[in-house]
């Protein structure tokens, strides 16, 4: 019998060649999984922002996200719902796959924008612990690669995969370690170092399938120096949604909503 | 050591009141030197604490003068490798409207990425905290001020501060209060931080900044970052440490600095001829103690040590009193050093400490030794001359010898002519200065002559007045020359330098009126601060043919004034509308001729300079000047050089279309308003207030009160001149009060025997006061004299090397008459105390002195 033909002969090398296959899927690969499973033309959902301080003290903020494309190609904005006296005040980030986002902040009381300059994108999201960086939408081109090993993470089990972005890559942080889930290849967690110290962690939750995308429907930053951490809530969560290329420029971000 | 405590510290004791009247020469020496230079180190101190503190982790900043620069540069900033991080600021000194608190500095900044730079809160701490960043970016009346700030104004968050801004008093919100350290502490803790752009709308900077502050990236070196930023940005940009920039207020208070030098090194030296005064009568007086010392083989050299002993211990005493009395004096007048420097250069600065400086005091503790071993030298050598058997012969050390008068007189011949020589001879600053000292020295030398010769001319006055009483005081004066030689000299010194000053404050005076008379001439003055000097706030050119609508105004002139960096000193640039400046205040130049000189100008083919300017930098007419701005070196001739007195360090004057063009930058600081004949000047004045000044910051001065405030810190800045009628006053009492002690313990049994043969008291007091007074007179005859001529000397020290002015000869009669009756009153005061202690000491006693 030609070990082609014979059947048995086919199942055990399929057996025997399907752990090796998921063994050898590289980290690379589970990346390029996740970003492709996670693809949508836009996004759009209404955020609930917790900001929860070292002393203890909560502030509660909301805000309107859009976004246009998806990762590396993508630009979107973000607007400030609640309270009033932060009503209005908007973020327009637009990514590129091979270099650092551009991103401006506008201020409607002073009817003004300003560019949030390159060096600052380390500086704290408004008091929130998300880093201006932490907006940016990450391509899998942006970064290399490493498998790190497996852990479960909340029940789920996960690739641990370590990401160390590349020299087009702008990053205040030296490296992030991704948990993956296997069975979704939804993230589960995200620590980002700088140099070999641990200082953000982030931690997705309540993870559902939302138009076939599986999204974590709550996202926690905690910022390990600051001891403060951050919930954000995505309500009304769409993808596919129409936009329109003009809604996501200069002059719309300063059209106040 | 022996000696000084066997010998010396007895007779100080003895004579206790005349010791400490002594060492008070040198206690005024050294506390007006001490004072005056820690009150303006203070400041300067104060000056560069605010921009080290302000400045924090900053490594460079990136400057264009005063007039700030586009936003655009940030970027192009932000884009060199070697920058880590650089963040736009705006800086502005502002009133607040809360209750006794005054000004208070503005650190505009963008929160985004200041926190680099800049330490706002601890990080583990509770006490200084952004309450919410994203509520602080959002509304522009955002605050954070300092914990000290808050606690003065009784301030929590979400309190109110209300301040004066270009849209007119508004109110802002205390979102965030910073702990008591570092940034905190600069301007005195009077120190709040706000959004950079929200600062734009509130102080009319449209879309500039004052300045980028920067850290430089890591791997490249600060001068490296600086050259490769100059070679980004171009010569109109300044690319510094903070350090540097700091530096620039040191010239700002240079002239200051100069004329303190000057007042307080000439009180020391007044002090050093009360010490040799006090000295060279303790010699006379001790005469027989010498002899008797030298007969029991005491050396000439241990007599000479224990003089200059006694006069370095007399010097440690006055010196450390005097720099107690330093530092209560630098505490007096260190805010009003403050307040002058903010009225006329418009940079404020809270004084709330006096800055110790160990190396200063140092330094005013040595020289009131010196000084007064100096002084005590000639005394010392005397001393250490005098014969045995000669000593115990009493009086006649008193008349100088003819053959010493002789060698004096041709001694001050020669220095007299040997300045005379420095004079003519053009040979720059060693020449000049060494020509007025030979001039000091010759009236030095020839003061006794003259002293003597006065004092005999006035005699027959005298005896005319109380013919007793006035000739004997006149005797006593012409036979003691010695005794009266010193402080005659001493007061003629003061004096001199008094007129000296005077003169220069007056010629200055007249020359700022008659400025003020053609240069001053608008009607009415629009300004956004309610000082002229003051740039926090700037107006747009819009509100110009605003003005001009309003009814009664015939033109309007919008003047921009930065200060830039010209050949590295803060000049005073002035863009004014040429043409329509030279047909209203035009001025006659020193140097051009007017009308080239305002065509070209006009045309923006050419700069005028004011005569300081040109005269410290050596600038002439026709010279090519180069004038940093953002958009690169602008080169201009000089078409003229006018006198004017619109800053210290200097001026510029340049057609405003040049600077608009080369600077990008439209707004004014004040405009000129001329109105129509007829047209009422309160009427338009209120109109003005109506239509413009309820929603925006403006103020509407009238001439009278422009002129008002000028005169007025003009009289602040001269009121250094007035502080020397006050030393002069001093000297006169301290000097006639040591020299009238001395000539009464001498004539004890002359006086003695005047009451023994029927003197009334009466007639000894009028004695003693008849001395005094002609002291005091034949001083300050000597003094005028001697200031007439110094009057030239300080005039042309002011052209050369202080303030680049050239000024008028103008003697201040007026401070030259007030001098009689204050230095005749002084003189009569001086003699109350020795005039009683002649009547009221035991006749017997006194027959039996000797």
């Amino acid at each position: 019998m030609k070990p082609s033909s014979c059947p048995s002969a086919a199942l055990c090398a399929a057996l025997l060649l399907a752990p090796a296959t998921v063994l050898g899927q590289d980290a690379r690969q589970i990346m390029e999984e996740a970003q492709t499973r996670t693809r949508a033309s836009s996004q759009h959902y209404e955020g609930t922002l917790q900001v929860f301080d070292a002393r203890g003290k909560i502030s509660d903020k909301r805000w309107t996200f859009d976004r246009l494309g998806s990762h590396g190609s993508s630009r979107s904005i973000l607007r400030f719902t609640a309270p009033p006296e932060v009503k209005g005040v908007a973020l327009l980030v637009v990514n590129h796959p091979d270099r650092a986002s551009d991103q401006w902040m506008w201020t409607p009381a002073i009817q003004r924008d300003r560019r949030v300059a390159l060096q600052d994108r380390s500086q704290r999201f408004f008091g929130t612990d998300f880093s201006f960086e932490d907006l940016e939408e990450r391509d899998v081109d942006q970064y290399d690669y490493s498998m790190d090993g497996e852990e479960s993470l909340n029940g789920a089990p996960c690739w641990r995969i370590v990401a160390r972005p590349r020299k087009t890559k702008v990053s205040q942080y030296s490296q992030s370690r991704v948990w993956v889930r296997k069975d979704n290849y939804a993230y589960q967690q995200v620590e980002s170092f700088v140099k070999s110290e641990v200082v953000r962690v982030l931690k997705y939750s309540d993870i559902q399938k939302v138009q076939g995308i599986w999204t974590g429907r709550t996202l926690e930053m905690t910022d390990l120096r600051r001891k403060s951490r951050t919930v954000l809530k995505l309500d009304e969560l769409e993808y596919n949604r129409s936009m329109k290329d003009e809604d996501f420029t200069l002059q719309a971000l300063r059209r106040e909503q | 050591m022996i000696l000084l405590r066997l010998i010396s510290w007895p007779y100080t004791r003895k004579h206790l009141a005349r010791t400490i009247l002594t060492t008070a020469g040198i206690v005024l020496g050294v506390g007006v030197f001490l004072g005056m230079h820690t009150a303006n180190q203070s400041v300067l101190y104060a000056l560069h604490e605010t921009v080290d503190r302000v400045a924090g982790a900053t490594e460079l900043q990136v400057t264009a003068g005063e007039s700030g620069f586009d936003e655009e540069v940030l970027e192009r900033v932000q884009a060199r490798p070697e920058v880590r991080v650089a963040v736009p600021v705006i800086e502005a000194v502002v009133d607040t409207a809360l209750p006794g608190r005054g000004s208070i500095m503005i650190l505009a900044v963008d929160m985004t990425g200041d926190r680099s730079l800049r330490d706002y809160a601890l990080e583990s701490g509770d006490e200084a905290v952004v309450d919410d960043p994203l509520v602080f970016l959002a509304q522009p009346d955002s605050l954070i001020v300092t914990r000290e700030f808050a606690e003065q104004n009784h301030l929590q968050s979400d309190s109110p501060v209300p301040m004066r801004t270009m849209e007119g008093p508004k109110q802002f919100v205390v979102r965030g209060i910073m702990k008591p350290s570092g940034l905190a502490k600069a301007f005195g803790g009077n120190l709040a931080i706000m959004d950079v752009y929200a600062a734009q709308k509130v102080f009319g900077r449209g879309r500039k900044f004052d300045r980028i502050d920067l850290a430089v990236s890591e791997g490249f070196t600060i001068d490296q970052c600086r050259a490769a930023l100059e070679k980004t940005l171009g010569t109109g940009y300044q690319v510094e440490t903070p350090g540097s920039r700091g530096q620039q207020f040191d010239s700002v208070l240079r002239v200051y600095s100069v004329t303190m030098s000057i007042t307080s090194l000439f009180a020391l030296f007044v002090g050093m001829f009360i010490i040799y005064n006090s000295f060279a009568i303790a010699v006379t007086q001790r005469r027989a103690e010498i002899g008797i010392l030298r007969a029991l083989g005491a050396t000439r050299r241990q007599i000479r040590a224990l003089f200059l002993a006694e006069s370095g211990v007399a010097g440690l005493v006055g010196s450390t009193l005097g720099l107690g009395f330093g530092f209560l004096l630098a505490r007096a007048t260190a805010g009003y050093v403050g307040q002058m420097l903010e009225g006329i250069s418009g940079i404020a600065q809270r004084v709330d400490e006096v800055a110790t400086d160990p190396k200063l005091m140092g330094l005013a503790l040595g020289m009131g030794i010196v000084t007064s071993m100096v002084a005590a030298f000639i005394p010392a050598r005397n001393a250490a001359r005098v014969d045995p058997v000669q000593a115990l012969q009493k009086g006649k050390y008193q008349v100088l010898s003819a053959g010493e008068n002789r060698v004096r007189r041709l001694t001050a011949v020669a220095f007299a002519a040997a300045s005379v020589i420095c004079l003519l001879v053009n040979g720059g600053a060693v020449v000049f200065y060494a020509g007025f000292f030979l001039a000091t020295l010759a009236a030095l030398l020839l003061t006794p002559a003259l002293a003597l010769w006065l004092t005999r001319a006035m005699r027959p006055l005298l005896r005319w007045l109380w013919p007793v009483e006035g000739a004997l005081a006149a005797d006593s004066l012409i036979q003691a020359p010695r005794r009266t030689s010193a402080t005659v000299s001493a007061l003629m010194l003061s004096l001199a330098m008094t007129i000296g000053l005077g003169g220069v404050a007056r010629a200055s005076y007249e020359s700022i009126t008659e400025w003020m008379g053609t240069a001053l001439n608008p009607d009415l003055f629009i300004t956004a601060s309610p000082t002229l000097t003051s740039r926090s706030f700037l107006f747009p050119a819009y509100l110009g043919p605003t003005i001009r609508q309003v009814d009664g105004v015939e033109d309007v002139q919008g003047v921009r004034t930065p200060r830039v960096r010209f050949r590295g000193t803060p000049v005073l640039l002035i863009a004014v509308e040429v043409e329509k400046w030279a047909a209203r205040a035009g001025r006659r130049p020193v140097e051009g001729r007017a009308d080239e000189m305002y065509r070209l100008a006009a045309e923006g083919k050419g700069a005028i300079l004011s005569q300081n300017l040109a005269s410290m930098k050596g600038l002439h007419a026709g010279d090519l000047i180069d004038i940093p701005t953002p958009a690169g070196p602008l080169t201009l001739p000089v078409v003229g050089i006018l006198e004017d007195w619109s800053d210290q360090q200097g001026s510029i004057f340049i057609d405003r279309s040049v600077y608009r063009k080369w600077w990008n930058d439209d707004r004014v600081n004040t405009f000129r308003v001329y109105l129509r004949k007829g047209a009422s000047l309160p009427a338009v004045r209120r109109t003005i207030l109506e239509r413009l000044g309820t929603n925006r910051r403006l103020f509407v001065l009238t001439n009278e009160e422009v002129r008002s405030y000028i005169t007025g810190l003009t009289d602040q800045w001269l009121a250094l001149s007035y502080s020397q009628i006050a030393v002069a006053v001093l000297v006169a009492v301290l000097g006639i009060m040591n020299t009238l002690t001395v000539s009464i313990m001498d004539r004890r049994r002359e006086l003695g025997v005047l009451q023994a043969v029927g003197a009334r008291r009466r007639q000894v007091r009028y004695t003693i006061w008849m001395e005094a007074l002609g002291v005091g007179f034949v001083g300050v005859l000597l003094g005028l004299g001697l200031g007439a001529i110094n009057l030239h000397y300080v005039l042309e020290m002011a052209h050369r090397d202080i303030s680049g002015m050239l000024l008028p000869y103008r003697f201040p009669t007026n401070i030259a008459l007030m001098m009689f009756p204050i230095i005749l009153g002084a003189a009569f005061v001086a003699a109350l105390w020795p005039a009683e202690s002649a009547v009221r000491g035991s006749l017997v006693q006194a027959l039996e002195y000797e």
